[in-house]
């Protein structure tokens, strides 16, 4: 086991130095071995590469920081063409274009140009993002000609067509979707849009701003927006100013044109804390994010923020991490970080935590950003914190490709000259107190915008006894805390269409299949039973469950599923007496060991046990807005409920079984919502299965 | 501590080859009288430097009833040293803003740090430290020990086609002849479960000695300075015996054998046809690889075209060259499309295998292989961690440091006739293996009574 390290510093510090004092002649005699780890030597100084700046005749800035170290090339092109740009109602413009306009030019088929780029070894793409839009290729000096060839082509006559366009919108409307289930990304888009107000950094794609996008919105962008003036292109690597300067020329110079001068709207200004909690019924987790508008790029107080932020939440060293995990084991992480824009950027600090103590985790999160504010930070943090700074500086500029991004960064940002060349060193010079006089400016608890995604009725009054909360659903739509806590009511079921049926579904996962369900209603002289067979071999889970109910009042009565998923047992077992209800659950963990539970339980009257959902689901009154809310067991945690379901419309639906019209009938309050399409012609079978948040569907076979 | 990588398209490609005169590596190389074999290759072009270990051995080295223990012992070295708590080698080269990792396969173990040049006293204290005195203890064996059987449950077990390739692999030399290269890197289940600590310490003490390691440093570095911190924390760290030689017999034309595989988690039949290939210092290796570029890697490969493409009987289809220090493998796979059956696949792909044999390949193919490996090679040239894992791999994998001069312009004269002669050579029947998946039967077939 290690010794204890007490202070051995200068007997190492002594060894080192006589080692380096022996002369070069050679050591007869070894030095000391050190017991401690050796302190750092002097920062060796950077030699950042000297660049050239020239300006093309069409406005075109260009920059070529030359290395013949290698014979490679990064050639990128940045445009101030981000999603800042996007059209109001058109969020997801600037992205649909880069994704566009390398799948073919007036000369070039998508195909021809991944083949050419390929056929070289070399890699080309277009990117978006908040500010700017990109076009960068990487290849061997050998084939620069081509490169720039590809990219003025792509630039001056992409033809973005309009069956690419059906493309990108189908995949990104799809993973829109898959975000918006996903409490995570939902606290990064109501964080933008709380922090940012009404400038469009606070902006984000919507289903309805990807519909409307059609291909001359595309076209008219592009010609707008991708245009020389402003434009900066950088080359680094084995090629001289002079030659990129006649390949830029050759291949861009008849490119015109200046983007059009937008007015964006002031940031909104600070106002007191206030919590946004965004509602996800029965959310067993809390996706907490915490921070407020911070620095514009060229402000001074960067390294010393930068340092601050990297002390408070950095990493699995910093204070956040090491207090809600390492102390409070209230988290998986917690970190915090400072965004950086062409306008002011921000700082936040962001967790995900269990339901239970999201108000302490809050609170905690908040104490430490005070102290950060309010006390020094005490000589070993400093120092852990700068020396990664400092150290991992030349690792990120080790490449043409990485010369070619930090250069870019510094000339887009605007951060002056000598940034690259000064970096580690005012870094470097950051003490406590400005490290903590930062921390005031750029972590304000006081001034914050607080995200809280989770469970709001479990929250609201915890929450609201640390700051002020208004309340929105997962849309944004405002709630009342009444809407919180919805009043269960009785269901009516037409008995009629409770009858015996076996329904076989096939489980997809990102469109393939990888299992199946049959579902089955039994219908016995005085007994009802619910089945579901369920197989997913390559996650190795079966089961197997039956729910038996009381025919007469639906009520009920035991539960028992045996299964496994991936060697760990799954099983549950419940007994319902009248309204209480024992037995005792299990769920596979990662840590391999299943957790068992017992449950002991009291539900409402007519309560329904979720397992059994597919059977009631034909038997409910349903119509276009239609909602119910009633009082439910969920056996996955042993809690009692009050569930929605809502037909939030109906639409076409094709499954292995058919092409039919469809209720979209959602399932909200549980931890795992999920929407269930049914027949809406009787008898109401049910068609498809999606659990939100999961690529999994479960499809109508027979 | 790295993931051993056990997916399905596992690419165990080291992109070898020379270069142009731009690329010359220029080193130094001497050994420590306890046998510690040092290349020192300055580069000051970014104030960087790479801490890069080999220690000579791999799965390779393992004897029955021990396999894995190689990956297991890169595990432990990751768990604290004499002078060094458990979880503190990441804190240190964090803090001092440094990358670091550890890698294990059939040839060798690596243990590499990236830090800025003023530490580089920092890494070699921290190889050092675990060369001499590692924490060899019951509780850090148990936890490893896990941790292992944990990533392979997870990593093959649990995985469709992982288990069929990473056992199939092991299938293709005799295991009675030529054990080093018939048994899977991750071990067997079995043998992790009657590993004790008392063999891991034997093993610790028969291959992680100074004499069984080669230390390279790249980067900005003074030489004396250097070699004063070299001599200093490992100098005195005793040599050990000479670890026994891998022991292995082989034959290229070992015949065609076929072996079913019943896989719980795949719904969808696969099919690898896996070719017996000489060690990687062989010159035929050069040709193998540009084949094997050609065959199966990327849109415009044959194998791609003709079966994803055109015939739409493959989900993916694909050529992957497995080159070892000892004798390796071409494999030629292919994931089958819905209602395709294995047969179908096997044969399509011997097709495509024998088209190349019959009628050889286009120049445009040659030229694209050969201009995929040149820019493969020149990226790679880039970090100071490329170079010392370049430099250690000349070292191991070749007959000679020098081959590295030249190797490069070698790969880039091949012809389309070479590579018609290697395809004929070695993509025969008489020298396959084939591995054919299928899922298990009875999975979607129950009926509920």
């Amino acid at each position: 086991m290690a010794q204890q390290r007490s202070s051995r510093m200068s007997l190492a510090g002594t060894a080192l130095l006589a080692g380096c004092l022996l002369s070069a002649a050679g050591s007869l005699l070894h030095a000391q071995y050190p017991t401690d780890p050796p302190p750092p030597g002097e920062l060796r100084p950077l030699q950042f590469p000297d660049f050239r700046e020239t300006r093309l005749d069409n406005g075109l800035q260009l920059i070529v920081v030359e290395n013949s170290r290698l014979p490679v090339v990064s050639i990128s092109l940045n445009l101030p063409a981000g999603s800042l740009y996007d059209p109001v109602g058109l969020e997801g413009l600037a992205d649909i274009v880069a994704e566009l306009i390398t799948k073919g030019t007036e000369s070039r088929t998508a195909e021809q140009i991944a083949a050419e780029i390929e056929g070289v070894g070399g890699t080309l793409q277009a990117t978006s993002g908040s500010d700017f839009f990109a076009v960068t290729a990487t290849v061997l000096a050998d084939h620069v000609g081509l490169a720039f060839d590809l990219i003025g082509d792509v630039l001056l006559h992409a033809t973005f067509p309009e069956s690419e366009l059906e493309l990108a919108r189908t995949r990104f409307l799809s993973a829109l979707r898959v975000d918006k289930s996903d409490p995570a990304t939902l606290a990064t888009r109501f964080f933008a849009s709380e922090v940012y107000g009404a400038h469009p950094y606070g902006h984000s794609q919507t289903e309805a701003s990807l519909a409307a996008i059609s291909r001359s919105d595309v076209v008219s962008f592009a010609g707008m927006r991708l245009a020389p003036q402003g434009g900066l292109l950088v080359v680094a690597g084995d090629l001289s100013p002079t030659d990129a300067q006649h390949l830029a020329e050759r291949h861009l110079g008849s490119w015109q044109g200046s983007p059009p001068e937008v007015t964006v709207p002031e940031p909104p200004a600070p106002k007191a804390t206030e919590i946004v909690l965004v509602h996800r019924p029965g959310s067993a987790q809390s996706n907490i994010r915490v921070g407020n508008l911070a620095l514009r790029p060229r402000d001074d107080l960067y390294y010393a923020a930068v340092v601050a932020n990297k002390i408070l939440g950095g990493g699995a060293d910093a204070r956040l991490f090491l207090k809600l995990r390492e102390e409070k084991g209230w988290t998986y992480g917690a970190y915090s970080g400072i965004a950086r824009r062409r306008d002011v950027g921000f700082f936040q600090a962001n967790t995900e935590v269990r339901t239970e103590v999201t108000d302490s985790a809050l609170t905690e999160m908040l104490r430490q950003i005070r102290r950060m504010g309010s006390e020094p930070a005490d000589a070993s943090e400093l120092a852990a914190a700068k020396g990664f700074l400092v150290g991992s500086f030349p690792l990120s500029i080790q490449t043409p490709q990485q010369v070619a991004n930090q250069v870019a960064t510094v000339k887009l940002l605007g951060l002056g000259d000598d940034y690259l060349e000064t970096y580690r060193e005012r870094l470097d010079a950051v003490d406590a107190s400005e490290a903590m006089q930062a921390a005031q400016t750029i972590m304000r608890p006081d001034n914050a915008v607080v995200i809280a995604v989770g469970d709001g009725r479990a929250l609201y009054d915890k929450l609201a006894a640390i700051a002020p909360v208004r309340i929105v659903d997962v849309d944004g739509s405002p709630l009342t805390p009444d809407d919180l806590a919805p009043t269960a009511t009785a269901l009516e079921f037409d008995h009629a269409s409770i009858v015996a049926r076996r329904d076989s579904f096939r489980i997809g996962f990102q469109g393939n299949e990888i299992g199946y369900q049959v579902s089955e209603v039994v219908v016995g002289a005085d007994s009802l039973l619910y089945r579901e067979q369920m197989s997913i071999p390559m996650m190795g889970a079966q089961q197997v469950g039956t729910v038996r109910l009381d025919p007469a009042s639906l009520a009920p009565l035991a539960v028992d599923i045996s299964g496994q998923i991936a060697g760990q047992a799954m099983n549950t077992r419940l007994t319902y007496d009248g309204n209480h209800v024992t037995g005792y659950t299990q769920a596979p963990q990662p840590s391999g060991t299943p957790d068992s539970s017992d449950i002991d339980a009291t539900v409402a009257d007519g309560a329904i046990d979720l397992n059994a959902i597919q059977l009631f689901l034909p038997a409910l009154q349903l119509a276009d807005g239609a909602a119910f809310t009633f009082n439910a067991f969920d056996s996955s945690d042993g809690e009692p409920r009050v569930v929605t379901l809502k037909v939030s419309g109906s639409e076409e639906v094709t499954v292995p079984a058919g092409s039919f019209t469809a209720f979209r009938v959602e399932l909200s309050g549980t931890p795992q919502p999920a929407v269930y399409f049914v027949d809406t012609a009787q008898p109401h079978r049910l068609l498809k299965i999606e659990l939100v948040g999961q690529p999994l569907a479960f499809e109508l076979v027979n | 501590m790295s993931r051993l990588v056990a997916g399905v398209w596992l690419l165990m490609l080291l992109g070898v080859g020379t270069a142009n005169a731009q690329m010359q590596i220029q080193y130094e190389d001497y050994t420590l009288p306890n046998g510690l074999r040092v290349l020192l290759s300055e580069d000051h072009s970014t104030p960087v430097v790479t801490v890069n270990v080999w220690y000579n051995v791999g799965s390779r080295n393992e004897r029955v009833g021990r396999s894995g223990f190689a990956h297991l012992f890169e595990h432990m070295m990751f768990q604290g040293s004499a002078n060094v708590d458990k979880g503190e080698h990441f804190k240190l080269i964090e803090r001092a803003g440094g990358d670091m990792n550890g890698t294990t396969n059939e040839g060798r173990t690596n243990y590499f740090e990236t830090l800025p040049s003023n530490r580089l006293n920092l890494g070699l204290w921290l190889e050092a430290d675990r060369m001499r005195a590692l924490a060899i203890t019951p509780e850090n064996f148990e936890n490893q020990r896990s941790a292992v059987k944990e990533e392979r449950r997870l990593g093959v077990d649990n995985q469709p086609y992982a288990p069929a390739f990473t056992e199939g692999s092991t299938l293709i030399y005799d295991s009675t002849e030529c054990f080093a290269y018939a048994h899977s890197v991750i071990g067997s289940m079995d043998d992790l479960d009657r590993a004790e600590v008392a063999d891991v310490q034997e093993f610790f003490d028969l291959y992680y000695r100074p004499n069984n390691a080669t230390l390279t440093v790249v980067g900005d570095f003074d030489p004396t300075e250097a070699k004063h911190l070299i001599d200093q924390y490992f100098g005195d760290i005793p040599r050990g015996a000479d670890p026994p030689p891998v022991e292995c017999s082989y034959s290229i034309e070992a015949g065609a054998k076929t072996r079913t595989w019943e896989d719980e988690h795949a719904n969808l039949p696969a099919v690898i046809v896996a070719y017996r290939i000489p060690p990687h210092s062989h010159p035929d290796t050069r040709p193998l690889s540009l084949l094997a570029t050609i065959l199966g890697e990327g849109e415009s490969s044959r194998l791609n075209q003709a079966m994803v493409r055109e015939e739409k009987s493959a989900l993916q289809a694909a050529a992957i060259p497995n080159s070892r220090r000892g004798p390796g493998m071409l494999l030629a796979l292919a994931i089958a499309n819905q209602g395709v059956e294995a047969a179908t696949l096997k044969q399509q792909l011997e097709e495509q295998v024998q088209r190349i044999v019959r009628d050889g390949v286009t120049d445009a193919e040659v030229e694209k292989a050969r201009n995929d490996f040149r820019a493969g090679y020149i990226f790679q040239s880039q970090t100071t961690m490329q170079l010392a894992d370049r430099l250690q791999h000349y070292l191991h994998y070749h007959d000679s440091l020098d081959d590295m001069y030249g190797d490069l312009d070698k790969y880039l004269a091949v012809t389309a006739e070479d590579i018609r002669r290697v395809a004929a050579t070695y993509l025969t029947p008489a020298n396959s293996y084939t591995i054919i998946i299928v899922p298990k039967a009875g999975a979607s077939e129950e009926v509920i009574p």
